[in-house]
């Protein structure tokens, strides 16, 4: 533990650089739901503390990972992947989202990150490496779209296998699609209850949990899949859709980019 | 609802009803919405079910999985949720999959990895209550699942090694029981004054972790330290499981 301590006040000292790049696969072709939402989120939270960050496509962004997961960042000579340890990294650095709340709001916040990776983001895995249908047309076709055949094949059953054994062991391979759908109506339901009619989470200022909702949420209303089913449940909730428009005019709009923006209700070209 | 529901569960010891934490989470919420169960423990007879323990046996159906069986139980009447607000009921999914992701590695490395509390603790448990020869492979069984869902849920690279992963784990088990702690504070319970799902479940992981007798104790320590928390579940021992502590 000390280690840590001592590298992240070493870490400190540096202030933010301008040239922060974000590195995530390619976003027309290559990218699947899952690690869209997941970048966008880190992507919101840095554009939450206002942290210049520039995104970059590479196609192997996923093996250049010091942990295997889109996105990470590249901070100077420091390398820091998945939303957790780029909020305890942004925090050595000085600028934390979550300084404002108590212990008892910092323990809410982070039982409410938990319940998105639980059921958001397995449910998103769930769809994309477990659906046959949304395996066929989707999944395989983008995940191996930058090499050529039969590598492309080789690198998306290799991952399907690594997912589905991640869902049996969690419990999760024997839920049929209807049961996924359930559980993700059952996440939204209460993260809408919670959001109520407030602007954010935490009332007035936004935080990590913000960000991540948001990225999840996002990508799941804005992405063409198979089928409309997903997006219907969180649709269902107003509160919800309002809530990430909110953030996208917010911390968005007027950002370069073609995609996240402005094609927001026409489902048009963000993900195919 | 006329016949009485049979729950088939693992049984108890160290003062627990329980020393399963989905058992003791069914039992838990039963005793907490008034819910008539019979309890029967899984013996080295051949009679009992060796498929998922726990097990609810009703007049109609057969429900595995302690989420179902709560939901089952919610359906038939038997809701302790019934004052929560909406917030406070997505409040308790929340803090349930905290549990999950971060509590739930730690605990099954403790009971089911640890190689020192494994053999002299938990194997011989299970293994006498199981009958032959079953008992000979179902423990190892048991502790290899264990051991994969910690690898898949947390061994990614950097952290290839159980030895890496291990302190991980824990460091996130220890927050967690903090979490906990904090979001207790001085009430008696996490809603208020009755005990509702997420009690059941909070009680569930923790009262194992807090009285069985392990030789290598790391998380238990820091959960002894955390007063609240141990005060949490010997209130609900001696408030709704007093009759049937002796059970073996």
């Amino acid at each position: 533990m000390s280690r840590d301590e001592d590298s992240s006040i070493i870490l400190a000292a540096e202030p933010w650089p301008e040239n922060a790049a974000l590195y995530q696969q390619m976003k027309e072709e290559q990218i699947l739901l899952s690690d869209n939402a997941s970048s966008l989120a880190v992507q919101a939270f840095l554009q939450m503390c206002s942290l210049p960050v520039q995104v970059v496509c590479r196609p192997n962004a996923e093996y250049m990972s010091p942990s295997g997961k889109v996105p990470f960042i590249h901070v100077g000579n420091q390398v820091v992947s998945e939303l957790g340890p780029i909020v305890q990294f942004v925090k050595a650095k000085g600028h934390s989202l979550s300084d404002g709340l108590d212990e008892v709001q910092k323990a809410e916040m982070k039982a409410y990150m938990e319940l998105v990776n639980n059921m958001l983001l397995t449910a998103e895995l769930y769809l994309q490496w477990c659906d046959d249908a949304t395996v066929e047309e989707i999944t395989h076709p983008r995940y191996g779209s930058p090499y050529p055949w039969p590598l492309n094949r080789i690198l998306a059953y290799q991952k399907q296998w690594e997912v589905r054994r991640k869902m049996k062991a969690i419990g999760w391979a024997g839920k049929s699609l209807e049961q996924v759908l359930e559980d993700v109506d059952q996440c939204c339901q209460a993260l809408s209850q919670r959001l109520g009619t407030q602007p954010y989470f935490f009332n007035k200022l936004p935080t990590e949990l913000d960000a991540l909702v948001f990225g999840h949420l996002f990508t799941i209303l804005t992405t063409q899949l198979t089928s409309d089913e997903l997006s219907e449940k969180v649709k269902n909730y107003s509160n919800l859709v309002a809530f990430c428009r909110r953030i996208e005019q917010q911390y968005f709009e007027g950002r370069d980019k073609d995609s996240s923006s402005t094609s927001r209700f026409s489902k048009g070209p963000l993900l195919r | 609802m006329a016949a009485p529901m049979e729950l088939s569960c693992w049984g108890g010891g160290w003062g627990l009803p329980s020393v399963h934490t989905e058992s003791l989470i069914v039992m838990a919420y039963a005793r907490f919405s008034g819910a008539p169960l019979r309890m029967s423990a899984v013996d080295h007879s051949w009679s009992a079910p060796q498929g998922d323990v726990p097990v609810l046996i009703s007049e109609d159906a057969v429900i595995a999985q302690p989420a179902k069986i709560l939901n089952y139980l919610r359906k038939q009447k038997y809701n302790a949720d019934y004052e929560l607000s909406a917030k406070q009921g997505a409040d308790t999914l929340a803090y349930i999959a905290l549990l999950e992701e971060k509590l739930l590695p730690a605990i099954l490395h403790t009971f089911w990895v640890e190689a020192e509390n494994y053999c002299s603790v938990t194997k011989p448990w299970y293994a006498s209550r199981i009958p032959f020869p079953l008992r000979l492979y179902l423990p190892g069984k048991m502790s290899r699942k264990a051991l994969n869902r910690i690898l898949l849920m947390r061994g990614e690279p950097p952290l290839y090694r159980l030895n890496d992963v291990e302190a991980q784990i824990y460091r996130d088990a220890k927050e967690c029981l903090n979490l906990l702690s904090n979001r207790l504070g001085t009430s008696q319970f996490f809603f208020g004054n009755t005990p509702t799902t997420l009690d059941a479940f909070v009680f569930g992981f923790l009262a194992p972790l807090y009285k069985v007798h392990f030789p290598k104790v790391q998380l238990q320590e820091h959960l002894k330290q955390l007063h609240n928390l141990c005060r949490f579940c010997d209130d609900i021992l001696s408030g709704y499981f007093r009759l049937s502590v002796t059970d073996g």
